[in-house]
């Protein structure tokens, strides 16, 4: 009885139709999170427009960077065109104008991968591994498209092309990349590889597609402008990288497990019961807050919406609502919430943070 | 523009409030806001004192020194 093979990409079984690596069964074999859109914890499903000058994410893990504002809209779902087969979601680009991009101009879709996961493919060095990125991407321009993996000094850059033959019509792609054996690469809590693709790019950032170079290439050299079109769509799911030099099947996640990945970069917290302690008569308050995943980095506290209501920890103390003091001392697991400036606060007793609208966003992004 | 923030409880600022939506950026190295940040003060960026006034450049320069 034979027991199966195994080939630089897949694993195959003697079992019929039991091939890990090529398709259902895999773990952790594609390096981008959230690849299927699934997640979108800042937006929700919300159409958002562009703002100028600022990495600014959109569904969980990415982003878009843009030289100009309001050039295009972001959503997942956008359009409500049906996905593609095994996918439910899609990250939607829409432009709103037809803008002549600028030499030294950028619009782009990015997610950047932290070093950790990718530390295993060893670019950098004589044993780079070669990677496959595969996507489905549905658009109403065709012709070339383009985008570029980068490192974290930008001092290496591999632009590559992908073409769409068909408008408005879902569209497999695949890319091979033989590993980068120059260059500094990071294998740590920083940015690992950058995936970009262009909507829109200047030639300063454009270079030769399907080699490596030196430059900071963030696209490839005559790639379609989504953003020279007004109203053109680029839709985008089931991204995958993985190494090997073919594309496999789609690594699908459990939805708590993609969630997960995504908390390590960013999560919210809406107030529920959290005990704290009162530690002057001002009213001032400290909480001890736990993040749902440890953080990447010590992360960026912003208040999303709404105010804390706090109170003493005793029963019929209504409490007072008030404002957000700030997030001292925060470290990668858990950070602590300051409040100032209620009624009725006694020094000494317990505190309350109590049921409210407060929303809290926690940020570790790369 | 940003504004140092000197929590309660504390005599040195500890973090920086980014005023156009009043996030607080720690001071961690890892942190990509606190990288920003640190690129937009070489950019001119204003940055306000814990009471509000906008630091001089030679105020950034010896405060800049004094971090990570």
């Amino acid at each position: 009885m034979a027991y199966g093979s195994v080939n630089a990409d897949t694993l195959v079984t003697s079992t019929s139709g039991g091939v890990l690596g090529a398709g259902n069964a895999s773990i952790m074999k594609n390096r981008i999170i959230n690849g299927s859109m699934t997640i979108d914890q800042r937006n929700a499903g919300a159409s958002v427009t562009n703002v100028a000058s600022a990495a600014t994410y959109t569904l969980d893990r990415w982003f878009y960077y843009a030289s100009q504002a309001s050039k295009f809209t972001i959503q997942q779902n956008a359009g409500s065109v049906t996905p593609p087969a095994g996918f439910t979601k899609y990250l939607g680009v829409t432009s709103s104008s037809a803008y002549t991009v600028g030499s030294g101009e950028i619009f782009q879709l990015a997610q950047y991968i932290e070093g950790y996961n990718v530390a295993d493919l060893g670019w950098g060095t004589a044993n780079a591994k070669t990677v496959t990125l595969s996507f489905q991407v549905y658009s109403s321009l065709t012709g070339t498209f383009g985008g570029a993996l980068r490192n974290s000094n930008s001092d290496r850059s591999y632009p590559f092309t992908f073409t769409v033959s068909s408008a408005n019509t879902w569209t497999q792609a695949s890319v091979t990349i033989a590993g980068d054996t120059s260059g500094t690469w990071v294998t740590d809590n920083g940015i690992g590889i950058r995936l970009t693709f262009g909507l829109g790019m200047g030639s300063t950032f454009s270079g030769t597609a399907g080699s490596w170079s030196s430059n900071n290439y963030i696209s490839a050299t005559g790639a379609t402008s989504v953003v020279g079109t007004n109203g053109a769509t680029f839709y985008i799911t089931g991204v995958q990288l993985e190494v090997g030099s073919s594309a496999t099947g789609y690594e699908y996640r459990q939805y708590g497990q993609e969630l997960a990945l995504c908390q390590r970069y960013f999560e919210t917290y809406q107030a529920g019961y959290v005990t704290g302690a009162n530690y002057s008569t001002s009213g001032s308050q400290g909480f001890a807050m736990y993040f749902k995943v440890t953080k990447r980095a010590t992360p960026t506290m912003a208040i999303v919406s709404g105010t804390a209501t706090v109170s003493n920890a005793v029963a019929g103390n209504a409490g007072g609502t008030v404002a957000i003091n700030n997030q001292p001392n925060s470290v990668s697991n858990g950070g602590d919430l300051y409040v100032t400036g209620a009624s009725g606060i006694v020094a000494g007793n317990a505190g309350l943070l109590l049921p409210s609208t407060l929303i809290i966003s926690y940020s570790a992004e790369l | 523009m940003y504004k140092l923030h000197i929590p309660i409880m504390q005599t040195e600022a500890t973090c920086v409030i980014r005023l156009f939506d009043n996030a607080y950026i720690p001071f961690d190295p890892d942190n990509s806001d606190y990288q920003a940040f640190k690129k937009d003060l070489a950019n001119g960026v204003e940055l306000q004192d814990a009471n509000g006034t906008a630091m001089t450049a030679s105020e950034i320069t010896a405060f800049l020194a004094t971090l990570k």
